[in-house]
């Protein structure tokens, strides 16, 4: 990994960049919400102190610092999509910007008659084109790149003034577009949850396992107007996120400080709001099952297909409420869909814990036979079967519908940034 | 034992005779009636304290538990002690109809509906009166049980008879009774005690089902110590033949379905499970062994040990890492606590996520039984019948309890084969065995 890549020429986001890089990769931020909020707090520093002539100059500079955090943590999959978000703001920024003006030689980005003048426009070309109205945007800035390195008609030099000015002009819109996605992030808990009351009845006897900040708010804001019951599942070994493990301080007595499970933080964490709550271990999900009006989990990353990485456990209870024919609700905000699939980790963890946790976890301490593998993945993969509903801070969606969604939320050249 | 009266009976009746009214049908209508007069009971003192009733009625949502839920608040049976305690508090004091009176209801409403599994009361401070003619040994295996010191159907039903052969052994016929009519009642309050430690799991009821059985057929004329030595010698035989023999036999059945190269993964800690690894890997095969575990009591913690003593590889997780485990296994071996009449699996708390999983990957699952297990029960679900282990060291709260049960039902579609000591049967077949074992004995 370049240590010393230099990817913005202002000194102080350069020193931002790198601390949220080194954050990252020590995992001293942590979880979806959290990662984005640092991710969009970054970009709109860098956004705010670039200095950039074309729009491309503004995309590639975001682009290398998206790649830089992606690959600082790649698990944390809402690090990519919030790039991504920022990307695809530009691009609309600047197409609101220069799309209505016609130059020479270039076409109104709306009418596709005016792309059959590109040389390089094929009828294939057309077609695909038609379905992605800014494409004409990029096709504007190569004219003006080509406009910009080959100055040699004063009309070239007109059109490249003219697309500075304008590109410069985007910037205060820009920011304010990054402020909105900041506050869509700060609001997201409550967005969610705007219309709980209208997914859970009198009387529900609701399941949820492990401790979601976006399921908690969920319930919570139902629980004003609903009397139901919440069985929380206990979700060993995950216990509570790394960053308040390094804030935990050892009791008086030296030992080792009592981590609490997952489940139980989120158990106590209802029933101090009023929620009538039922703590279960994770063994009595199939026999309580039978009783389950509703599951609802929260996840960690969406992908494409509409298939999610939540935490480890989620895919045994997901299973067993299928085996039930028990509703399954997920509780997500529309910054965790990604535009990436799982395709290498079927199943399989995408991030695994420490073993020692699941020791530890166990009566008598950690005293392990030797020559034991202990296996404690952080996530599992829960197919988009599975799923009934998810919830998002922009309404509620199927998991087929989650396609369309990405599509619509990103551009697809930002795929791999 | 059931049976065998019934094809008894059938033989002895060819013709369709009218039953006598005092004896066929009185078991059917006792039941009725006993129903009844509780209904009545219970209408007397709804109409003496109508107003309460009033308000509780519209609060009683529970759709299927509703009416054994209202019979176990009026009958006053021991099984739900401590649950009634806590439901009848508040009655007397529903005139304040406050929002916390409303609150506290709305927990206890939880309480109800888990209620009827029947809480473990602690039996170490002596809750229940220590009477003196509790045998010793009978007192000390109680202990054992409510600290679960001894877990497991196997080791609960050898315990149990090993415990009850020293009461044979110490008692003494009182004057003017015989030893096959007297013992019965004097081993039940003995029973009775260790039930009051932990519920009585299928394995215990149907030895002393079969103790009780040898006591009545045995020989009046028999003198004392030869009867006590031959009851002794039946438990011997009966541990010998339907427990350690089957196990063996079970162990070499098993065997050969374990193929070189195999990953097995197995749940908690079954005793017979252990003795098939441990005798496939003394028997040179080549497997690995996944044990999954989980909360509350985590015992295959205490397997892992014992496996790795013996130097079989082993991988260790918990319940919620299945999903990342499931697709590299190629065989499930599950232990059982019974096998019910329709095939289903009850066990362990966590087994039927583990079968669940199993199927759903096409992987095959095993459960080991021995027959003397079977029960001629027919649950649906874990509700019928379960236990809550003791909630020790949890913080209670307003709006917050605890419920960890320790037993779950397997539906039969997801058991592939279950090993038993007459052969691998489908789940299905659990009736036919009854009925052969029922007609031999």
């Amino acid at each position: 990994m370049p240590a010393s890549t230099i990817e913005v020429k202002d000194k102080a986001s350069q020193r931002a960049v790198d601390v949220v890089v080194a954050k990252l990769r020590r995992r001293q931020i942590f979880g979806s919400h959290e990662t984005a909020l640092e991710t969009v707090l970054l970009l709109r520093q860098v956004v705010a102190a670039a200095k950039f002539n074309t729009i491309d100059q503004l995309l590639d500079m975001v682009r290398r610092v998206g790649r830089r955090l992606v690959e600082a943590q790649p698990r944390e999959q809402s690090v990519g999509n919030i790039v991504r978000k920022v990307l695809k703001l530009i691009r609309d920024e600047y197409a609101a910007v220069a799309g209505p003006i016609s130059q020479s030689g270039t076409s109104t980005p709306q009418l596709p008659t005016g792309l059959s003048r590109q040389p390089w426009a094929s009828s294939v070309a057309n077609f695909v084109l038609l379905g992605h109205p800014r494409h004409q945007g990029s096709s504007l800035s190569l004219a003006e790149r080509s406009g910009n390195s080959t100055p040699v008609s004063v009309e070239g030099q007109l059109l490249a003034d003219e697309s500075n000015r304008k590109v410069s002009s985007i910037k205060p819109a820009l920011i304010d577009a990054i402020q909105e996605v900041i506050d869509e992030l700060e609001t997201v808990y409550e967005s969610v949850a705007r219309n709980a009351r209208d997914h859970i009845h009198s009387d529900d006897i609701v399941l949820t396992i492990g401790k979601s900040r976006t399921v908690e708010s969920f319930l919570k804001a139902a629980a004003r107007d609903r009397k139901f019951i919440v069985i929380v599942a206990e979700t060993a070994p995950s216990y509570v996120f790394f960053s308040d493990f390094f804030r935990c301080t050892p009791d008086p007595l030296g030992k080792i400080v009592t981590f609490r499970y997952l489940g139980r933080e989120m158990a106590s964490s209802l029933s101090s709001a009023g929620i009538s709550t039922v703590l279960v271990p994770d063994s009595c999900l199939y026999a309580l099952m039978s009783r389950v009006n509703k599951v609802i989990i929260g996840a960690h990353a969406v992908m494409a297909n509409g298939g999610m990485f939540a935490i480890a456990g989620s895919l045994v209870a997901a299973s067993a409420a299928r085996a039930h024919s028990t509703p399954v609700i997920v509780c997500t905000g529309q910054f965790k869909l990604t535009p990436l699939w799982n395709l290498h980790y079927q199943y399989a963890s995408v991030d695994v814990g420490d073993p020692e946790r699941v020791l530890s976890s166990v009566g008598d301490g950690g005293d392990a036979p030797e020559g034991v593998d202990i296996i404690n993945p952080w996530f599992d993969y829960v197919k988009p079967e599975l799923v009934d509903v998810l919830i998002t801070n922009y309404g509620d969606h199927p998991p087929a519908y989650v396609y369309r969604l990405v599509k619509e939320t990103y551009d697809d050249e930002d795929i791999e940034i | 034992m059931s049976s065998t009266k019934h094809t008894n009976g059938l033989s002895r009746d060819p013709q369709p005779r009218g039953p006598p009214p005092n004896i066929q049908p009185r078991p059917k209508l006792s039941k009725a009636e006993r129903r009844d007069l509780q209904e009545k009971q219970k209408a007397a003192k709804a109409a003496a304290a109508s107003s309460t009733n009033a308000k509780d009625k519209p609060k009683e949502v529970e759709k299927t538990l509703a009416v054994p839920d209202k019979k176990s608040e009026s009958r006053s049976k021991p099984s739900a002690v401590r649950s009634i305690a806590r439901i009848n508090q508040p009655s007397p004091s529903k005139d304040s109809a406050s929002v916390e009176s409303a609150e506290t209801e709305h927990v206890l409403r939880d309480l109800r509906i888990f209620s009827h599994f029947g809480f473990t009361s602690k039996i170490g401070s002596s809750a229940t009166s220590t009477k003196a003619d509790i045998h010793p040994s009978i007192l000390r295996l109680a202990l054992q049980f409510a600290e679960f010191r001894i877990v497991g159907a196997n080791a609960r039903c050898i315990s149990t008879l090993t415990a009850l052969k020293t009461v044979i052994q110490d008692y003494a016929t009182p004057p003017q009774t015989t030893l096959s009519r007297h013992l019965m009642t004097h081993l039940s309050p003995q029973i009775t005690h260790l039930v009051a430690a932990r519920p009585m799991s299928t394995s215990m009821g149907n030895a002393i089902r079969y103790l009780k059985y040898e006591i009545s057929i045995l020989d009046i004329d028999l003198p004392e110590q030869d009867a006590k030595q031959f009851l002794c010698e039946r438990l011997d035989h009966y541990v010998r033949d339907r427990i350690i023999l089957a196990d063996l036999v079970i162990q070499d059945l098993a065997i050969e379905k374990i193929h070189d190269g195999d990953a097995i993964l197995t749940y908690a800690r079954s005793s017979v499970v252990e003795k098939v690894l441990v005798q496939a890997h003394q028997a040179a095969k080549d497997f690995s062994v996944i044990i999954v575990d989980s909360g509350p009591l985590f015992e295959g913690k205490r397997l892992l040990a014992s496996l790795r003593r013996t130097g079989i590889k082993c991988t260790y997780c918990l319940l919620s890492a299945l999903g990342a485990v499931i697709p590299s296994v190629s065989l499930v071996f599950l232990g059982a606590h019974a096998l019910h009449a329709n095939g289903a699996l009850y066990s362990r708390a966590g087994t039927a996520l583990v079968s669940m999983m199993a199927k759903q990957h096409s992987v095959p699952v095993l459960a080991c039984c021995e027959t003397y297990k079977f029960s001629n029960v027919v649950p649906f679900d874990g509700f019928t019948k379960n236990e809550l282990a003791p909630e020790d060291g949890f913080e209670s709260r307003p709006f917050l309890q605890s419920l960890s049960p320790l037993y779950d039902l397997t539906p039969s579609e997801a058991v592939s084969a279950v090993v038993t000591e007459v052969g691998l049967i489908p789940p299905s077949s659990v009736p036919t065995i009854l009925f052969r074992a029922g007609v031999q004995e």
